[in-house]
């Protein structure tokens, strides 16, 4: 979700646009409107009862401990209206509603921009875009667009944005029979997130700039990108501030794990074969901070689907890994005994905080069934197995969860499009 | 551009590039090989390659090598000469072209092309749009529409 003002500014760009091309003569080979929509009806069950997977960060509650079977992770339905008032001026609006940060199914703006070609192989935008940080990341709520029930986690997750308000230029570039899409956005995010208690809280992206190089050769695309953000998360500052009143030594520990304006850089790779009876495909990612709370993780997967008819079963590994992390803490000699049972405290939860840092691999095979025009279901089942002392990505964590423990799930998803 | 030198050929020669992809189509004898890309007769025409010509399809490419627009005409969703067209040249099933126009329309990045609903719409609007290209069955082939020839170019070919 994004604050008003924001979306008031990516509404007004698009009416606008829209304005604009009442003056001219539409493109009789090109409607001047028109409407398409995506949607999946998912549910998901895990073996794990004493923490939710919820898929991203941005949903409160999953499958596990808050219900056995959970509709909520996969499913969403979007709509969008594209315009095209004139053969190099376009728009595009388009509304989701899924499982909200507060539980909530309320519907939020996920695109809202202008698009406008400078030329035949140059366009920019400026609005609400997805930022393309990951191979999948603009298309990864599109079920239908993607082989399996979702892109996996390990890489996903990584880069916990969605939409970004900005602008960016595509340059497309071709190189004998294959091409190049150079792609350069700018921008910033606000997003919030499930807090303790049914609260939220707030994350924030500054100075998001994002290079991306596509490069496609007829059955095989690759896409390599560099990035960075400046990241400020509240969730962690009231630990934070409780060590702050240890005097210097507590404010040495809290900034150093404090995110607050916190340069982040991320660069990944991947590529796909596809010559359309089979595929392979495969991402890694890697961020990086001074912050070390914050960068030192990366991710990659790899997945290939064979296609026999109107099935496609497909096989995925995917692993994620984060710098080890302890801190000693506040000292503790010396403190009178009250007050050392306090530091001790925070000392445990600044290292469950630092533990808690993701490390897990998934082994996953499932099945996608074109059963029907513009629908697919889908079937997956992953076993994901969390490094020792790690939580993995599960969250709404019990006191009688295991860390290092194994947690299968099993997907099902109708995808359609229309 | 790469293909602009490609344009200046002499009529003879696309006349001689058309019959050579007639003849490679004729060789390669499978029955998918029965649909076949076309511009009007009157459209001055390079050769493309099987890439080039599945861009302008898919959308990746708005252009022709020699700068001028394409616009891309597709015969209605579940014809066979439509699935033929795209599991013969870009190997895609109609659920895989389907998947393709998801991530193109869904982030901004373009439509579909037009649809008509038979092969003879398909030769009005061909003679009707500069720079338009279709697909029939070759058995639908006359004077007013040429084929395009296919070619597929070694890497870096200038």
């Amino acid at each position: 979700m994004m604050p008003t003002s924001s979306r008031r500014r990516s509404l007004a760009l698009l009416v606008l646009a829209l304005h604009a091309c009442h003056a001219h003569a539409a493109d009789p080979e090109v409607p001047m409107f028109s409407f398409s929509g995506f949607g999946t009806l998912g549910v998901v069950h895990s073996s794990e009862d004493q923490a939710d997977f919820t898929g991203t960060q941005s949903k409160p509650d999953g499958a596990g401990f808050s219900r056995s079977w959970h509709p909520g992770v996969d499913s969403l339905i979007a709509g969008q209206v594209s315009a095209n008032p004139t053969p190099r001026l376009s728009a595009i609006l388009q509304v989701i509603s899924e499982q909200n940060y507060d539980g909530s199914y309320r519907p939020h703006v996920e695109w809202a921009n202008v698009i406008y070609k400078v030329t035949p192989d140059i366009t920019v935008r400026v609005g609400r875009m997805v930022l393309p940080s990951l191979m999948l990341t603009e298309t990864r709520k599109v079920g239908y667009a993607n082989p399996w029930v979702r892109p996996p986690v390990e890489v996903y997750s990584l880069v916990p944005l969605s939409s970004f308000d900005g602008a960016d230029a595509t340059f497309y570039i071709p190189a004998g029979t294959a091409s190049h899409r150079l792609q350069a956005t700018v921008g910033r995010t606000d997003s919030l997130y499930p807090g303790d208690g049914g609260g939220s809280t707030k994350s924030k992206a500054r100075g998001n700039v994002t290079l991306i190089d596509a490069f496609e050769l007829g059955f095989f695309s690759a896409r390599v990108n560099v990035g960075r953000a400046r990241i400020t998360i509240d969730a962690l500052n009231p630990l934070f501030d409780a060590f702050r009143q240890f005097g210097p030594e507590g404010e040495a520990i809290a900034s150093k794990y404090t995110i607050d304006d916190t340069l982040v850089t991320f660069a990944g790779v991947g590529a796909t074969y596809d010559p359309g009876k089979w595929f392979v495909t495969g991402e890694w990612s890697r961020l990086n901070s001074a912050n070390r709370f914050l960068g030192g993780k990366s991710g990659w997967y790899l997945s290939g689907g064979y296609r026999i008819g109107n099935f496609t079963p497909f096989a995925t590994y995917a692993r994620t890994t984060a710098n080890n992390l302890s801190d000693p803490g506040l000292p503790l000699e010396g403190l009178p005994p009250e007050i050392a049972g306090a530091a001790a405290g925070l000392n445990a939860a600044l290292n469950a905080t630092l533990a808690g840092r993701i490390a897990q691999d998934t082994a996953s095979v499932g099945v996608r069934w074109d059963f029907r025009r513009n629908m697919a279901l889908k079937l997956q089942f992953d076993r994901t197995s969390i490094a020792s002392g790690s939580t993995g990505l599960v969250s709404n964590i019990q006191p009688g969860y295991r860390l290092g423990g194994k947690i299968d799930l099993f997907s099902a998803s109708l995808d359609f499009v229309f | 551009m790469r293909g602009a030198g490609l344009m200046r050929r002499s009529h003879f020669m696309h006349r001689l590039g058309s019959a050579i992809a007639a003849l490679a189509l004729c060789l390669c004898g499978s029955a998918s090989a029965e649909v076949v890309a076309v511009v009007s007769a009157k459209a001055p025409l390079a050769p493309l390659s099987r890439n080039q010509v599945v861009d302008i399809f898919l959308g990746k490419a708005s252009r022709y090598p020699d700068g001028t627009l394409a616009v891309p005409i597709d015969l209605a969703e579940g014809s066979t000469a439509r699935d033929e067209f795209y599991s013969h040249l870009a190997g895609k099933s109609p659920a895989q072209v389907t998947a393709h126009w998801s991530r193109m329309i869904f982030t901004g990045r373009g439509q579909p092309p037009r649809e008509v609903a038979t092969g003879a719409e398909l030769k009005r609007r061909l003679a009707a749009t500069p720079g338009a290209i279709g697909y029939l069955d070759r058995s639908e082939l006359d004077a007013t529409v040429q084929v395009v020839a296919m070619r597929e170019l070694p890497l870096g070919a200038k």
